[in-house]
């Protein structure tokens, strides 16, 4: 007998929780879960960890984070402005920076900064510019990706509105324009802002004192003293600390502004 | 140089790459005067209006506005847009900016004037379109009539001496149409100088001092409301004006 095409859809779908409910149960059945616990839930080196994982490797990795940021931020913006810009060179310049650091692991870029160019530049930077800088560089060559392309989302009848009112080009883009491709592109930002975070753990290639130590270098250090992965748990979930509210303030942020969501239809426009 | 011309367009061209939109344009503007462009689609009547404040640079010929030569290189094309007000077809309200946002931050920003001042000057603006209740509604949050009369408010807030209007009832629904009307009739009342591309033919032959019929990038027609709307000389505009006024009893068109 034939099943019709409804009634198959509903037995793949139960078919499909059939499926979870058999993996769960070899996962409860197969699992030592004393061996888990012993290596993931070891509630004394987890205590041990604390104060210091929040007042120096959480503070940490925040500080290098919101330097990395603020550098990629304002480096992208003006890369995705020279992307934009009538000027040829702007452009190159841009694009070749964008496709260079875009192409090359973040690593590379934290050992150039902490080994290369103090070697030829004679420079030398403490952590915090070291950390800043590298997540910058290599941060904003997507943040500049993701604003160009917020840019151009801006309609093109709001720019219009703005210079028939007497608005400059530059005031245009000040008072219409940025704001606007920001409000678009707030939740890539977000992405990117989380991508960076994660990132500031390559600062370890760089000799760290224990006061630098950020949440991975710290758990891994914790590690080896430690009879159990415990450590790796811990600063996981402080990692979660920082992404997951961001993740809910994006979302807040792009309520409050009204998200990407464009009133005028501008698909009529002649 | 005091005239009573407020827009004086001579041998205007237009092209977008090999495509010819306007094909020598002469339109003479008197101050006070409305002036209202028909024409059926992709005649350049949109084009026309958007090279009057030079939205779209001119391939040929000039402009003038209260007597500044616009296509002079050396004008100061953003000082000169301060007096010459557009209402676009799409409202275009910044949609990041309450109402009273959009009517001041040119006032400030442009113009220099105070908080205050421009506060006051959108206002009046405001209660002149009818929507003072709006003053701190988002755009998102008004119906289409309501933005197009926020986006008029905000031109005037600049005290323009002429307007352009590009099909401004175009994107509208039936029953909101004749709110946007009822305030240009309004705005015309008053004296303002009225550059209006629109399809409203009932608006064109009520208000408008002079009516252009624009077809193939040229001047077809012109001449007072009730001859090019009522008695057209023009086969043409003949043609267009039956489609327009009764298209229920027409052909498909050839």
């Amino acid at each position: 007998m034939a099943m019709s095409k409804r009634r198959r859809a509903i037995a793949f779908r139960r078919a499909q929780y059939a499926l979870l409910i058999v993996i769960v149960l070899l996962v409860a059945v197969f699992a030592d879960w004393g061996d888990i616990r012993r290596s993931f839930f070891d509630v004394d080196t987890a205590v041990a960890m604390f104060p210091t994982v929040i007042t120096t490797a959480l503070v940490n990795t925040i500080v290098y984070s919101t330097f990395g940021f603020a550098i990629g931020l304002t480096l992208g913006l003006l890369l995705a402005l020279m992307k934009l810009s009538p000027v040829a060179p702007w452009r190159w310049i841009a694009t070749i920076y964008i496709e260079f650091f875009r192409g090359v692991p973040a690593l590379l870029v934290f050992v150039a900064l902490s080994v290369a160019v103090p070697l030829a530049f004679g420079l030398k930077f403490d952590i915090n510019s070291t950390a800043g800088l590298a997540l910058g560089i290599v941060g904003s060559a997507y943040i500049a990706e993701t604003i160009r392309a917020g840019i151009k989302a801006v309609p093109k009848g709001q720019i219009e509105a703005a210079r028939s009112l007497g608005m400059s080009q530059g005031r245009t883009l000040l008072t219409v324009t940025i704001p606007q491709a920001f409000r678009i592109v707030l939740p890539p930002l977000t992405n990117e802002l989380i991508m960076l975070i994660k990132d500031s753990s390559l600062i370890s290639v760089v000799g760290l004192t224990a006061l630098d130590y950020e949440l991975t270098k710290f758990g891994r250090e914790t590690l080896s003293r430690s009879p159990s992965l415990t450590p790796l748990l811990v600063a996981g979930l402080c990692y979660l600390i920082i992404t997951l509210p961001l993740g809910q303030l994006s979302r807040y942020l792009e309520r409050r502004t009204g998200g990407r969501k464009i009133d005028t239809p501008e698909s009529t426009g002649v | 140089m005091v005239s009573d011309v407020a827009v004086e367009v001579t041998g205007l061209k237009k092209s977008f790459g090999s495509l010819e939109v306007l094909k020598g344009i002469d339109v003479s503007v008197r101050r006070g005067d409305v002036v209202c462009i028909i024409g059926p689609s992709g005649s350049g009547k949109s084009t026309l209006l958007r090279c009057v404040n030079l939205l779209e640079e001119p391939s040929g010929g000039k402009i003038v506005v209260n007597g500044v030569e616009l296509t002079d290189p050396d004008v100061d094309i953003d000082l000169a847009r301060t007096s010459i007000g557009m209402v676009f077809q799409s409202f275009n309200l910044f949609s990041h900016m309450s109402v009273l946002n959009n009517l001041t931050v040119a006032q400030r920003k442009v113009l220099g004037r105070s908080p205050a001042e421009a506060q006051q000057v959108a206002l009046r603006n405001l209660e002149r379109v009818g929507l003072s209740e709006k003053v701190n509604a988002m755009p998102a949050q008004l119906s289409g009539g309501q933005q197009q009369r926020v986006a008029i408010a905000r031109a005037l807030s600049m005290d323009p001496s002429v307007m352009l209007f590009d099909e401004p009832t175009s994107a509208l629904d039936p029953e909101l149409v004749g709110d946007v009307l009822g305030v240009m009739r309004q705005l015309a009342d008053e004296g303002m100088t009225m550059l209006v591309v629109t399809h409203e033919m009932q608006f064109a032959r009520e208000v408008a001092d002079r009516v252009l019929f624009m077809d193939g990038g040229y001047v077809v027609e012109e001449g007072p409301a009730a001859q090019v709307i009522g008695e057209p000389q023009h086969e043409r505009t003949q043609s267009f004006l039956a489609r327009v006024l009764d298209p229920t009893h027409q052909g498909p068109s050839t």
